[in-house]
């Protein structure tokens, strides 16, 4: 085992030795899901918004849970696209991160973009029903996990008589045809072909406008280290990416914004030609992460208080 | 139905022709292929005719398209070919450690009762449940995943090297210690060359492994390779590609294997077993 502990040093050193070296560079490494949420990031980068600034963007997609927030404080990337309640459970676990950037608010009127999903023949129709009954979420204690349970209750349902059970959204469809789950919180592209279903399938909910209208589910974050040694450089991103922001609401139909998209979810572009692309936000709500913070409390995923204005950059909150 | 009914007629009315072609194909091995066809004919029907309905079932036909274009456009290349780096980067450190433990603990008593407690705990630890803690000592790139692909490929090579000096014939040593042959000279004309088919019995076993964990590691952090383009394809909807991408992965952990075995035997053309078969 002498062998196990020398190579973790030395990793260990090269995740340092990596860290350093991309603090003092003028490029920022950005971990992203590849959702359409995303978008602005590819249409800053393509449209040159990041080198006017001198910045080169190194996008790391993770399709996986494990790399996150792990990953950001190892010095893998700079800056990473993550949901609000992950980010707020990881401050509240003690690791200091910075909010540099807005990402998903669920405006109202976005179209079919995410929902309850369940049978159409059990005609399931409020979070009463739901009791006893089987729940997917794709990751337990998130923001899609706390939004159904916020939901059940909010319907008249009891939480604790649900029972959720962790499934990817790619195989969700599948485990409802299967009725290994009675009801699947789902997001684009997966919900678009439950609603293109209807035969098979009904939407029922959107526990985001009706638990939290206009919520804020995804921002960007770095870590306080980065954020305090990087100030200048985090100010030309915000810049470039809020530009990149900009062209993706204006351009919503336009078919260069489906070539982007396509290119880096690898959709094919005739599937995400039939989705909704909603409209992004261009800065931070403190109050409505507020609201949001309250909900987690409410649901006790967290206990204690939580500074969103202290741990936010002003460039987002403008 | 059809089938069945086509071919009973000729069939019943010749018994013995009936038996030939059987026992053509024990002799042929060609019934492993039949077999394989035969499924894969199953999967083309079964999706084709909506036996079963998901986004995650594509025909097969339709598997081999994604195929074609993506050997085409270079594309499964380049992310097979980044795992293939992982998987042998990870497995011959994970040989090369597990052979030179093997070797030390099996010869060396106190470093045998130091060092074996440890490998032993190693050995159980589910290489996926300690990557979150991994990446953040080893990040998410390469480095994470080539070792725990050596985690992965050391217990058996390590296991069955020492095992190997361990079960040494008492003799071959007398022998070796009446010749008056150094330490150096035992282990390189007597220890190696005995152990060597246990050792290679553990790198056979170790070689699917570090393919394994080649592909879950990419399936929980990274941006290459063939675990994270399975990913990515589902979260694209693009099932047929995604199997594409399994396919050739199969097709290369079968051409390893088969590469495994022709240097196995060049290295071992002295031993039984290579003269049995």
């Amino acid at each position: 085992m002498f062998s196990l502990k020398s190579l973790t040093g030395l990793a260990l050193g090269v995740a340092v030795a990596a860290f350093t070296t991309a603090a003092s560079a003028q490029s920022v490494r950005v971990n992203y899901i590849p959702i359409t949420d995303v978008t602005p990031l590819f249409v800053a980068i393509e449209k040159g918004y990041f080198k006017d600034e001198g910045l080169t963007i190194v996008p790391t997609p993770s399709t996986g849970g494990a790399a996150g927030v792990p990953g950001l404080m190892a010095g893998a990337f700079d800056v990473m696209y993550g949901n609000v309640v992950s980010t707020m459970l990881a401050t509240q676990q003690g690791f200091k991160l910075e909010v540099v950037a807005a990402g998903t608010k669920q405006f109202p009127n976005r179209g079919r973009t995410n929902g309850l999903v369940a049978r159409k023949a059990d005609g399931i129709k409020t979070g009463k029903d739901l009791e006893g009954k089987t729940v997917a979420v794709n990751t337990r204690n998130n923001i899609i996990w706390l939004f159904a349970r916020a939901w059940i209750a909010k319907t008249g349902g009891d939480a604790t008589k649900v029972t959720f059970k962790e499934v990817p959204f790619p195989q969700m469809l599948d485990a409802l045809r299967g009725k290994q789950i009675d009801a699947a919180f789902m997001v684009n592209p997966f919900f678009n072909a439950a609603v293109n279903d209807a035969e098979t399938f009904q939407t029922f909910a959107s526990p985001y406008d009706e638990v939290q209208a206009g919520v804020e589910v995804g921002h960007y974050i770095s870590t306080q280290e980065y954020f305090s040694k990087n100030r200048e450089t985090l100010a030309k991103y915000s810049r470039a990416f809020r530009k990149g922001v900009q062209w993706y609401n204006a351009n919503l139909k336009d078919p260069e914004l489906l070539r982007i998209v396509s290119g880096f979810t690898k959709m094919k572009p005739e599937l995400v030609a039939t989705l909704d692309l909603q409209t992004l936000p261009e800065v931070v709500d403190i109050d409505t992460v507020a609201t949001t913070v309250k909900l987690m409390k409410d649901n006790e995923l967290i206990t204690g208080d939580i500074d969103i204005r202290g741990m936010t950059a002003p460039d987002a909150l403008k | 139905m059809s089938i069945v009914a086509s071919l009973s007629g000729p069939m019943t009315a010749t018994v013995p022709a009936r038996r030939t072609p059987f026992r053509d194909l024990a002799k042929s091995r060609l019934s492993g292929a039949i077999l394989i066809a035969v499924l894969l004919l199953l999967w083309e029907v079964s999706a084709a005719r909506g036996w079963i309905v998901s986004d995650n079932w594509p025909r097969f036909s339709a598997v081999l398209v994604a195929a074609w274009h993506g050997l085409l456009s270079g594309e499964l290349a380049e992310i097979l070919g980044s795992t293939l780096y992982r998987t042998l980067a990870g497995y011959a450190a994970g040989c090369v450690l597990g052979v030179l433990f093997g070797l030390l603990l099996g010869s060396s008593r106190i470093l045998d009762w130091t060092i074996r407690p440890l490998i032993e705990i190693q050995r159980t630890l589910p290489s996926p449940a300690i990557i979150p803690p991994l990446i953040l000592f080893l990040g998410v790139d390469d480095t994470l995943k080539i070792f725990i692909i050596m985690l992965a490929v050391f217990p058996p090579v390590f296991v069955n090297t020492y095992g190997g000096v361990r079960g040494l014939d008492e003799t071959l040593l007398l022998t070796a210690r009446t010749f008056g042959l150094s330490r150096f000279d035992t282990l390189r004309k007597i220890v190696l060359p005995a152990t060597l088919p246990a050792m290679t019995a553990g790198m056979r076993i170790a070689l699917s492994l570090a393919l394994i964990m080649a592909v879950i590691g990419e399936m929980i952090s990274g941006s290459s390779g063939v675990g994270n383009y399975l990913m990515s394809m589902q979260y694209a909807m693009r099932a047929d590609s995604m199997y594409a991408s399994v396919i050739c992965l199969a097709a290369a952990g079968y051409l390893l294997n088969r590469i495994f075995l022709v240097a196995e035997r060049a290295a071992l053309h002295w031993h039984h077993s290579m003269r049995m078969e």
